[in-house]
């Protein structure tokens, strides 16, 4: 339960860092997020009750940060994230038991696909609602840059997840510390 | 599936579905009490930046003051050129104003405030400002610099609010362009690729034939942005099917934005 709580700590610590990372001018301005490398990890790392108190807490903290509401329009209704957190996040624990073998890197290329369909969705729901569909160069980069970025990180900051789970004694870890 | 996972999955809709359920001033609000609770983190978070920011660019090598120095100088000559055309800009406008009788210029009361985040959505161009109720700040008020539009107000809660930025999407604009009778929606671009984002003048006659140069200016229709502040500059023009397009380079460079102006009323 400690380690679940330090997650949660985490993801409120690292989406508000996420405000001061500036976007990437030489990938098409495509941000940095690691909020959803953390939340993907707890997918794999927690129980299903805990892995949704994550997705549902990731979510409504990036609904609350930042749908926009101009005049009495919501562009994304508040949840929206929750759901896509909590999905997403279902089928990286469905790859659980290959975590639990100590096997990472079909769930660090996850967490990259992953961080990008979650932009991906945003992007279609917000041009569902605006109308005229672009998909340009930029468009793409904006979406893959993200999640290119949280692939290449996803290892480090497994990594450093997995040394915080020993330290509070995770009862639920990898048998296999091929990892580490 | 065990029963707890089944119970987990229950309460997780049921949450869910009450989020889903909440309409546009229900998730305002919701939103400002975020935004109010994470308020210190955000405040001391930009102070840190600001402090680091300073640290980084006061480390310059040699080679980077010369050349600072010498563009500095290059400036300095520009200004004082600048200086003496405004002096004769000035001195004629007193003298038309004088003899036309024209009323002074209105003025706009004005809170200042200091950016404390920039956007971190891919989709929406926000930024945070450390002004909010407590500082009598509403929601759709202007917010502006000394060289034109930056936005309007969106979320507001007491000590900090959302500004939706002019180079949004959503951020619709009534403007009109200097030296013609052309009016038109001013709106950011859905998806900016450089550093400087463009904005689109929509609506134009197909007639407009805009020159690079010419500049837009909020002409004050719908009631949100007062008529007079500067948008930006046009830089090309072109002919839809229906319409004409103005692409603008906005007057305020938003990357480098760290003082704002929250336009309240006026004087």
């Amino acid at each position: 339960m400690i380690f679940f709580f330090i997650l949660l700590v985490l993801v409120l610590g690292t989406q508000i860092a996420e405000f001061f990372i500036p976007p990437l001018d030489w990938m098409y301005n495509a941000h940095i997020y690691i909020v959803p490398v953390i939340v993907f990890y707890g997918a794999m790392a927690l129980p299903f009750p805990l892995m949704l108190g994550l997705a549902l807490f990731a979510g409504v903290l990036l609904d609350a940060l930042t749908v926009q509401v101009i005049g009495a329009k919501v562009e994304i209704s508040l949840g929206w994230s929750i759901l896509l957190y909590a999905v997403l996040a279902g089928i990286m624990h469905g790859m659980r038991p290959l975590f639990i073998r100590g096997r990472w890197e079909v769930h660090c290329l996850l967490t990259g696909l992953c961080t990008s369909a979650i932009i991906l969705a945003q992007y279609l729901m917000i041009t569902f609602r605006r109308g005229s569909v672009l998909f340009s160069r930029e468009v793409w980069w904006q979406i893959g840059g993200p999640g290119l970025m949280a692939m290449l990180m996803a290892p480090v900051i497994f990594w450093m997840l997995q040394w915080l789970a020993r330290a509070t004694r995770y009862p639920y870890l990898p048998e296999r510390i091929s990892f580490e | 599936m065990s029963r707890t996972s089944i119970i987990a999955l229950l309460v997780f809709g049921a949450i869910l579905g009450y989020f889903l359920s909440f309409g546009s001033e229900t998730t305002r609000k919701f939103q400002a009490s975020v935004y109010q609770l994470l308020a210190p983190f955000f405040t001391t978070g930009s102070g840190l930046q600001k402090q680091i920011t300073s640290v980084r660019t006061g480390l310059k090598s040699l080679e980077e003051l010369e050349r600072e120095n010498a563009s500095l100088r290059l400036d300095n000559r520009q200004l004082r050129a600048t200086n003496q055309a405004l002096r004769d800009v000035e001195h004629e406008v007193n003298r038309l104003r004088h003899a036309l009788n024209y009323r002074e210029r209105s003025v706009f009361k004005l809170i200042p405030a200091e950016i404390v985040t920039r956007d971190s959505s891919t989709w929406w161009h926000t930024v945070t400002i450390n002004r909010g109720k407590e500082d009598h700040i509403e929601t759709d008020m202007p917010v502006v610099t000394d060289e034109g539009l930056v936005g309007k107000t969106t979320t507001v809660s007491n000590t900090i609010s959302v500004v939706l930025l002019v180079t949004d999407e959503n951020c619709k604009v009534a403007a009109s362009v200097e030296g013609t009778r052309e009016q038109g929606i001013v709106a950011g671009e859905r998806v900016a690729g450089g550093i400087a984002p463009m904005l689109d003048l929509n609506f134009l006659s197909k007639q407009a034939n805009l020159q690079p140069g010419q500049k837009a200016f909020t002409s004050g229709v719908g009631g949100v942005f007062p008529a007079g502040l500067f948008i930006g500059t046009v830089k090309s023009f072109r002919t839809r099917e229906l319409d004409g397009q103005a692409k603008l380079a906005p007057a305020v460079d938003l990357s480098q934005l760290e003082d704002v102006f929250v336009v309240t009323g006026r004087k």
